[in-house]
């Protein structure tokens, strides 16, 4: 684990969290198209990218078809089963290469340098479960291999019930739930954080310490049963719970999964409430949305395998709220999105804070991201983005590292990091994606120059990403 | 092919299967037309048939032998034009006659989209175009078959109120004959593209 050089250990297990959300998430299947007999661009801008009748599909539960299906029936005509005619299978590959702005120091901090320009062949193949599984019930389901973990395991999913009216006047109302193990990634639009910009970024860069944890924090290690109900395909509404579900984590007497003890981080205290509400509305070639959605975790930090910590008692409360906004104009040659969200974390460390792990008992901690996207007949286009993250200076939580290489720590205990993306994107097929992606950064984990105290630069993480990304 | 007998084939496509008198659908089929209308079509063909984006064309006020022909067509996959591939086809794989006639009659009903002229002077000239063709270039005047209000026949559709980007993909489709319909393909390959849009333009600008 890349945060090991921490020395509070509860530290070590809040930002472990923290530390994944800058790993992007990647989607894009196929096997829809496949399943509705419908090309990309019915639901896509260009992929991941979803557009009004991409969002309306997936509200839908992602059942839409046209394959004949095998079917069982009583003879009282009940209908026993509909299976899809074919498996949506989809399989998606992406290879890049990165670059830092400044070498790494050698892992011991000392002399030399780690080779700098990280080949990842693949850095990711994802095998997706993505469509009907039987009328009014359909899923989304990613498993990834990843070299860095060098591993096969669970990614997003996404399984849904889901149905629709005609209310009077003719009005749609369509009601699902969904079951899914990352807050808001059963949310329809690109401007929250499992689908947001970037969709693609580095896995051999340096995360920033701080992360809201409804940034991608819980994502894969949550079960989520939320329902939800979206009027005349415009005012969305949805309420749920998140329990933890660590993958991973064996019971350390019997050997086998669960339940959960001292020795797993962050584990949420009984159900974590998540809320989300977004109005669209739509005119000529142009959509806007603008939303609110947030979730209340109250998260035991636990311990080390050798350190346990009790899953009783106080935890760690982030509360979490959050605004967002998209603008889509999608035209035949002219695409153009404008996105972002702003969240709100604020932290009642109890655990930490009695475990004099953190400086404060109370942090806030606040992340915004904007970014516009143009698109010509979608072939050729790009992305410009900002972000920062701000907060409250927390020594215990945002360490300094006592001796080299630093570099993942805070000199002054402060999470502030800011900066902007540009990313160029070439589609030789509306399936395959080549990408350039420069990050830049003014700030990193509080500081410009000398952040981590051993003299490296905001500026010496800059990273240059060059991706292909295609799916079948 | 000769236009006379592309037109008595294109008539006797349009009568083809599933087109249906409206008293002559069940109660049932009309629920069910109804909700396939308003949760999956409306998505993209807006409510009642009124699109919001011109990326799509109104269905509303449309002739359900019109209607009733395009959907046997996306489901034979005979018609090939970019947006029906990319839409279409998939759409209306999963229907069968009974409610191809359904939809079409529930869309037949429905009031038509109103009109919007964003652009007088082409409006103007494209009315000019519409009423009288172009003789010089032996374009023949387009209300002869879709009506003098536009509001088309059993046999042509309705063009009022259709936008003017929906229009222009059509009259491209017929030129490269995506879009295979010959008497149009004669029509369309004879207009120059400014000609084109102020045609478009006059349509759009048309009500109910």
């Amino acid at each position: 684990m890349k945060h090991a050089m921490l020395k509070s250990t509860a530290s070590t297990f809040l930002l472990a969290a923290a530390g994944f959300a800058w790993i992007p998430p990647a989607h894009a299947v196929p096997s829809f198209a496949r399943q509705t007999g419908m090309a990309c661009e019915a639901c896509h801008t260009v992929y991941p990218e979803l557009n009004h009748f991409g969002r309306i599909f997936k509200a839908n539960g992602y059942i839409l078809d046209n394959i004949k299906p095998v079917r069982d029936i009583e003879a009282t005509k009940n209908e026993m089963l509909a299976l899809t005619g074919l498996p949506p299978i989809s399989l998606m590959v992406q290879v890049s290469e990165s670059w830092l702005s400044k070498t790494l120091p050698e892992g011991s901090g000392i002399d030399g340098k780690a080779q700098n320009g990280t080949v990842a062949f693949p850095q990711q193949i994802s095998l997706f479960y993505a469509g009907k599984i039987a009328p009014r019930v359909g899923a989304f389901i990613q498993m990834t291999y990843g070299n860095d973990s060098g591993t096969f395991g669970m990614d997003n999913a996404d399984i849904r019930y889901a149905d629709n009216t005609v209310l009077p006047n003719e009005q749609s109302l369509i009601y699902g739930i969904s079951l899914n193990n990352n807050p808001t990634v059963q949310d329809l639009w690109n401007s929250t954080p499992a689908f947001g910009f970037p969709f693609a970024g580095s896995n051999a860069n340096v995360s920033p310490l701080a992360a809201t944890q409804i940034d991608g924090a819980l994502g894969q290690d949550v079960a989520g049963l939320t329902v939800y109900a979206m009027w005349k395909e415009a005012l969305f509404g949805e309420v749920g719970v998140y329990r933890s579900a660590k993958q991973g984590a064996a019971n350390p007497i019997t050997g086998a999964a669960g339940p959960l003890d001292g020795t797993i981080s962050n584990v949420i205290s009984g159900s974590a409430p998540y809320f989300r509400v977004a109005y669209e509305h739509q005119w000529g070639r142009n959509s806007l949305e603008a939303g609110v959605y947030g979730a209340d975790f109250k998260l035991y930090p636990g311990g080390a395998p050798d350190a346990p910590v009790a899953l009783t008692g106080p935890s760690n409360q982030f509360k979490d709220f959050a605004q967002d906004f998209q603008y889509q104009f999608i035209a035949s040659e002219h695409l153009f999105t404008l996105a972002g969200t702003r969240i709100h974390e604020t932290m009642n460390l109890d655990a930490s804070f009695a475990a004099e792990a953190t400086a404060n008992a109370k942090n806030d901690l606040t992340t915004m991201r904007f970014w516009g996207t143009y698109y010509f007949k979608r072939k050729v286009g790009g992305t410009i983005a900002y972000f920062s993250t701000t907060g409250s200076t927390d020594a215990g939580l945002y360490a300094a590292g006592e001796s080299p290489p630093g570099v993942i720590t805070s000199a002054n205990g402060s999470p502030d990091t800011r900066g902007w993306m540009a990313e160029l994107n070439y589609m030789p097929w509306l399936n395959t994606k080549l990408s350039l992606q420069y990050t830049g950064y003014n700030k990193f984990n509080g500081g410009n120059t000398n952040y981590d105290g051993f003299g490296r630069n905001a500026s010496d993480n800059d990273t240059t990403y060059a991706l292909v990304w295609f799916a079948y | 092919m000769k236009p006379r007998i592309a037109l008595m084939m294109g008539v006797t496509a349009l009568l083809g299967t599933g087109l249906a008198a409206a008293d002559e659908i069940s109660p049932e089929l009309r629920v069910a037309s109804r909700h396939v209308a308003v949760t999956v079509c409306a998505s993209c063909h807006g409510p009642q048939g009124r699109s919001i984006s011109p990326k799509f064309p109104n269905l509303a006020g449309q002739h359900p032998a019109y209607l009733v022909a395009q959907l046997n067509n996306f489901r034979a996959h005979t018609r090939g034009d970019p947006d029906a591939l990319g839409y279409m086809w998939g759409m209306a794989a999963p229907l069968d006659d009974d409610l191809i006639g359904a939809l079409a009659a529930y869309y037949g009903a429905q009031r038509p989209a109103g009109g919007r002229s964003p652009d007088a002077a082409a409006t103007a000239r494209g009315k000019e175009i519409y009423a009288n063709g172009v003789a010089a270039d032996g374009i023949p005047p387009c209300g002869a078959c879709h009506g003098p209000a536009a509001a088309g026949t059993d046999q042509y559709p309705r063009l009022a109120g259709q936008s003017t980007e929906y229009l222009l993909k059509q009259l491209r489709s017929f030129q490269s004959n995506l879009r295979n319909v010959a008497v149009m393909h004669g029509v369309a390959s004879g207009l120059k593209t400014g000609e084109m849009t102020d045609v478009a333009a006059y349509l759009q600008s048309l009500g109910p």
